[in-house]
């Protein structure tokens, strides 16, 4: 292996690697803000019409590969007359995909909270309002930073499929320098170690604020304890 | 839509023909993988431990492109359908052995001891009380990762493997008919992957302990 020839391509990798870097952020924020609401909104409605539709659209979304997803933005927005450049289209494919998972995580994590936490804080006489936002969230919310943290990796992943486009992250940087050079040795060694450092900074964030988070709710969860 | 059916069911086969051969490998390789991991060397262990990480920590369509660039390198010249089963048996052995190892260490340390206090040699134990119960426990999550497989193969279609995704691709931009091949092969997709979750939940149910 051309050790060297990994320095000289370098320049060429980095902005693959910052692009990557921005479509995950942009994407992973979109779809919280998407996704972790409606799977609050999944959890308090029933069966309901909204109900079964969120349940489709979480199945479309987890039925079909990545690849077809980012395949249907790409033909789809321009015939429905919506015209992005390529990042956007591929923006779009990543949170639609993104928040279908979310959906599941906020709805997992909030019906995971017992049941009669909810029913003593309406016995206390809390609204509907301040029961979520007193006692069900900040349990809630802490359960679903892992399966954020994982859902995170899967979008850094998905990512590279990004490269069928004209978008030029990480994998289709490396591709292009890969048919030019025909280092690809290299090329496939650096673009793997780049993708596990991302993933790697973006596990020890997610368990940084997790034991963050512990240690600010910890009183509260000693008390929840000696309740039983 | 149906002019095309003839040829979306051909390519249907092969993504399922892909994805059950590899994922059977990968069965295969994770328990082999799971034993090293558990029972092994310390660098034994470690190897394992970095060939997992480096499974999921690295994008699959990465790990294609390695194994296709790769294996013609160390002389092994196959063709795209092998390459692809290549490639996604090693991405579903990484995740296989966290499944078999998260199912064996689920089943409570009580159950091994128990068989020890009523004389089974830890040989038997293992084979007559820890197994069965792990086994059990890990067919919905490997249901899970064939679903997943199914889903990956689709990105093959980059080492023109001819399997759905490619053929509808193609059939795109020869008949510039998107919408009923796109909506076509979404169907198809649902239809595998909800048979599959289907069947993981109904595992699920039956053999929960």
């Amino acid at each position: 292996m051309d050790l060297g020839f990994i320095v000289e391509a370098m320049p060429r990798l980095w902005p693959g690697l910052i692009l990557t870097i921005k479509l995950c952020l942009t994407a992973l924020v979109i779809a919280m803000a998407i996704g972790l609401p409606l799977g609050v909104l999944r959890a308090e409605l029933g069966n309901g019409i909204t109900g079964r539709a969120l349940d489709s659209y979480v199945f479309l979304v987890r039925g079909t590969p990545i690849l077809v997803q980012i395949y249907a933005a790409h033909f789809l927005l321009p015939m429905a007359g919506i015209k992005l450049d390529p990042f956007w289209v591929g923006i779009v494919a990543l949170v639609f995909n993104s928040a279908g998972y979310q959906i599941e995580i906020a709805r997992g994590a909030f019906i995971s909270v017992d049941h009669g936490q909810g029913d003593g804080a309406a016995a206390l006489g809390l609204t509907r309002w301040a029961t979520l936002r007193f006692v069900i969230f900040p349990q809630a919310v802490p359960r679903m930073l892992p399966p954020l943290a994982n859902e995170a990796s899967h979008l850094v992943k998905a990512s590279s499929v990004l490269s069928v486009l004209a978008i030029f992250e990480l994998h289709k940087a490396a591709n292009a320098i890969i048919s030019q050079s025909f280092k690809f040795l290299e090329m496939l060694a650096a673009q793997a170690v780049l993708y596990l450092a991302f993933v790697l900074a973006l596990t020890q964030l997610a368990g940084f604020l997790e034991r963050r988070m512990h240690r600010r709710s910890g009183a509260s969860m000693t008390a929840d304890l000696s309740i039983r | 839509m149906i002019d095309i059916a003839p040829k979306m069911a051909r390519a249907l086969l092969v993504t399922v023909a892909i994805s059950v051969i590899a994922v059977a490998a990968s069965v295969v390789i994770g328990a082999l993988f799971t034993g090293v991991r558990m029972l092994g060397a310390r660098w034994a262990r470690w190897t394992v431990i970095a060939f997992v990480e480096f499974t999921r920590g690295v994008p699959p369509l990465v790990h294609i492109a390695i194994i296709y660039f790769l294996l013609p390198e160390a002389g092994l010249l196959i063709n795209e359908f092998w390459t692809g089963v290549v490639a996604l048996a090693l991405i579903g052995g990484g995740y296989a052995v966290e499944i078999f190892r998260a199912s064996i260490i689920s089943i409570s340390a009580g159950q091994t001891e128990a068989a020890r206090a009523l004389g089974l040699p830890p040989k038997l134990s293992f084979r007559l009380v820890l197994l069965p119960q792990a086994i059990r426990r890990s067919l919905p999550p490997l249901t899970n990762e064939l679903a997943n497989i199914i889903k990956a193969s689709s990105l093959l279609s980059v080492i023109s493997v001819n399997e759905l995704t490619k053929v509808a691709n193609d059939l795109i931009f020869v008949h510039f008919v998107v919408v009923e091949v796109l909506i076509e092969l979404t169907l198809l997709y649902l239809v595998i992957v909800g048979i599959l979750m289907l069947l993981s939940r109904h595992l699920e149910a039956r053999f929960a302990l």
